[in-house]
């Protein structure tokens, strides 16, 4: 009884936002982090989700080789990615305005590249053929490719869960987040937490492009829809904390999606409400930013 | 109540930084403010009608660039979505043309629906500081694209105008010579009103903000009102700069919100250090390395708008900086 009736549009429509929201949450979980942690306000960060789904579309061939070689691809270009970003910034240590401004013209010339090299009309990328049909949910066709990225997208947040809060690497991550000065001088080398973490960010970014491209595929723009969607992500749930990113991500996931079949139009401003709620809130128990 | 934080004007202007030009003697900055002024208003009749037309952009960013400046600027808060108060007053001046085609009226009209429209967000914005603020903003900026893009007439297509009319009785402005100068006089009109605002208590406020924001509020000032008010007055000239953008390409789409404009008019104010001149300046530069040389090199303005930003991360702004405070500011 109770599965069939749990079917209907508006559950279809909100398992669409769990997927959505899952893929929110790989990116920004990069992003808060890295906001947190390094505290680089990244704005080339959507890029690299681009860079990814392009990646995807440019070797996915039908088969698992394509989207094993992607995903081969994703870790070396997020690597060095992530890598490349964390050497642009270092110079610019302590100048919060000059990473962001430095970071946005990286964003600038990669997208003009992109539209370069790609062309400026959006691609489809197709899975692998093996998860390119759909299965029927009650009266229902749904995408067995989405269903497929839930899943490896519960793994990710387990895994994430399981490296930054049990591992002795992701204590060292927490305790930069919670007070830089401190850990540093207990003798933790924050310097390379702050390269690892944009590294690792870059990865998991790249790595959601990969995955991604099915859903939301590349074409001019998706870099920044990408990069406001997990800002608004790493503002609602806080920044560093991989607990809020999780559920923020999935609460923007649904306002994305069953949001906007309920009350068409009006997804910017339950984004808004939701940020100006978050910010209300949070304003409470901490003086937001320090003085400069 | 009001008078505590200026015990001692004097004392007072000399401790606080001013980026200001020291270089060379007393007479170089309004000679050289002449010389521009010269420049700009016989520019239509030295060059041909795609540089006059690329020099009204500059001019519109020029406003936009102060708007951002009068937040990175005074209270140290950078802005990245300006572009969505800019839109918002295009589209109000869109809405005013089907009723008047009179230039001044829309210029109000987008001015008032700019600051309404600031004055209802920035209540969001302002409880953010530092890189939160930036994010704020720039979420603000994109989710206002989105709506547009759903909500304002014409859809994601835009909306054409009408040519506007200067003054009551004169011909539609059709030549881009006369759009030019009719944007270069409410350029100036804007920019001398934000001159006398630059110079109030209110600023001096905003500047304390800046330095260190709990001493203004041990000194009875509520911040959050302060912040507010700043915010709604560059919604405000945000919406002006969406009127004069109306005037000078006579169409409006929901892509004049992209990240893109807020990001320019940001890293004109950037260049500009503190000062509203130099913020104008920046904007003309970035809008002709964007739109001009990217014209001659065959259309990769993006690129060269993000290596001018990666120009402007490196350079040592901050150390060129210093050497202009150092100079206490005359006294007028």
């Amino acid at each position: 009884m109770g599965l069939a009736g749990l079917v209907n549009p508006y559950t279809i429509t909100a398992l669409d936002g769990v997927a959505y929201g899952l893929l929110l949450f790989t990116i920004a979980a990069g992003l808060t982090l890295i906001v947190g942690v390094a505290g680089v306000l990244s704005m080339a960060h959507g890029t690299l989700y681009l860079a990814g789904a392009y990646l995807a579309w440019y070797l996915a061939d039908g088969g698992w080789a394509g989207l094993a070689l992607a995903l081969a691809g994703a870790v070396v270009v997020g690597a060095f990615g992530g890598a490349g970003l964390a050497a642009a910034v270092r110079p610019l240590t302590d100048r919060p305005l000059d990473q962001v401004l430095a970071t946005l013209g990286v964003a600038y010339i990669a997208a003009d590249q992109f539209s370069t090299v790609f062309g400026a009309e959006p691609r489809s990328v197709d899975p692998p053929r093996a998860l390119a049909g759909s299965v029927s949910l009650g009266d229902y066709q749904y995408p067995v490719y989405r269903l497929g990225f839930i899943a490896v997208g519960v793994l990710l947040v387990v895994g994430l869960f399981w490296f930054v809060e049990r591992s002795r690497v992701g204590a060292v991550v927490r305790a930069v987040v919670a007070d830089p000065g401190m850990a540093a001088a207990s003798g933790l080398r924050t310097g390379l937490v702050r390269t690892g973490v944009l590294v690792g960010g870059g990865v998991l970014a790249v790595t959601a492009g990969v995955l991604g491209a099915p859903v939301i595929g590349p074409s001019p723009g998706v870099d920044t829809t990408i990069l406001v969607y997990s800002l608004i992500v790493c503002v609602v749930g806080g920044l560093g904390s991989i607990r809020g990113a999780l559920l923020a991500a999935l609460g923007v996931g649904q306002i994305l999606t069953l949001g906007v079949a309920l009350v068409p139009g009006a997804a910017a401003f339950l984004l808004a409400a939701a940020m100006l709620a978050a910010l209300t809130i949070r304003q409470r128990t901490a003086l937001p930013g320090r003085p400069a | 109540m009001t008078t505590i934080l200026t015990p001692n004007p004097d004392a007072g202007i000399a401790q606080t930084p001013v980026r200001r030009c020291g270089f060379g003697p007393a007479w170089l900055l309004p000679t050289a403010g002449v010389g521009v002024l010269v420049a700009a208003v016989t520019l239509p009749w030295l060059i041909n009608a795609y540089l006059i037309s690329l020099a009204t952009t500059a001019l519109v960013m020029a406003v936009l660039a102060m708007s951002a400046q009068l937040l990175a600027g005074l209270p140290g808060l950078a802005p990245l979505g300006q572009a969505a108060y800019l839109v918002v007053g295009a589209y109000t001046a869109a809405s005013v043309a089907t009723l008047t085609g009179l230039g001044p009226v829309q210029l109000l009209a987008a001015a008032a629906a700019g600051a309404v429209a600031a004055a209802v967000t920035g209540v969001l914005a302002v409880r953010a500081r530092g890189t939160t603020f930036l994010m704020v903003t720039f979420g603000l900026g994109e989710l206002v694209h989105a709506a547009a893009n759903q909500w304002a007439p014409g859809g994601s297509e835009g909306i054409h105008t009408p040519p506007v009319v200067a003054l009551p009785g004169l011909p539609a402005m059709v030549r881009p010579g006369w759009v030019y100068l009719y944007v270069l006089a409410c350029t100036l009109l804007i920019g001398a009103a934000v001159a006398v605002v630059v110079r109030t208590r209110f600023a001096w406020l905003l500047r304390g903000i800046a330095a260190h924001e709990p001493r203004v509020q041990a000194a009875g000032q509520h911040t959050g009102r302060l912040l507010l008010a700043a915010y709604t007055i560059a919604g405000g000239i945000a919406g002006a700069a969406g009127a004069l953008a109306i005037a000078d390409t006579r169409y409006v789409s929901p892509a004049d919100a992209a990240m893109g404009v807020s990001a320019l008019a940001l890293a004109a104010a950037l260049i500009g250090s503190g000062s509203m001149a130099g913020a104008c300046a920046g904007a003309v530069l970035l809008v002709a390395a964007r739109d001009w040389v990217g014209g001659l090199l065959g259309g990769h303005g993006p690129t060269l708008l993000g290596l001018a930003f990666l120009l402007l991360a490196y350079l040592p702004r901050h150390r060129l900086a210093g050497l202009t405070t150092r100079f206490p500011r005359r006294r007028r």
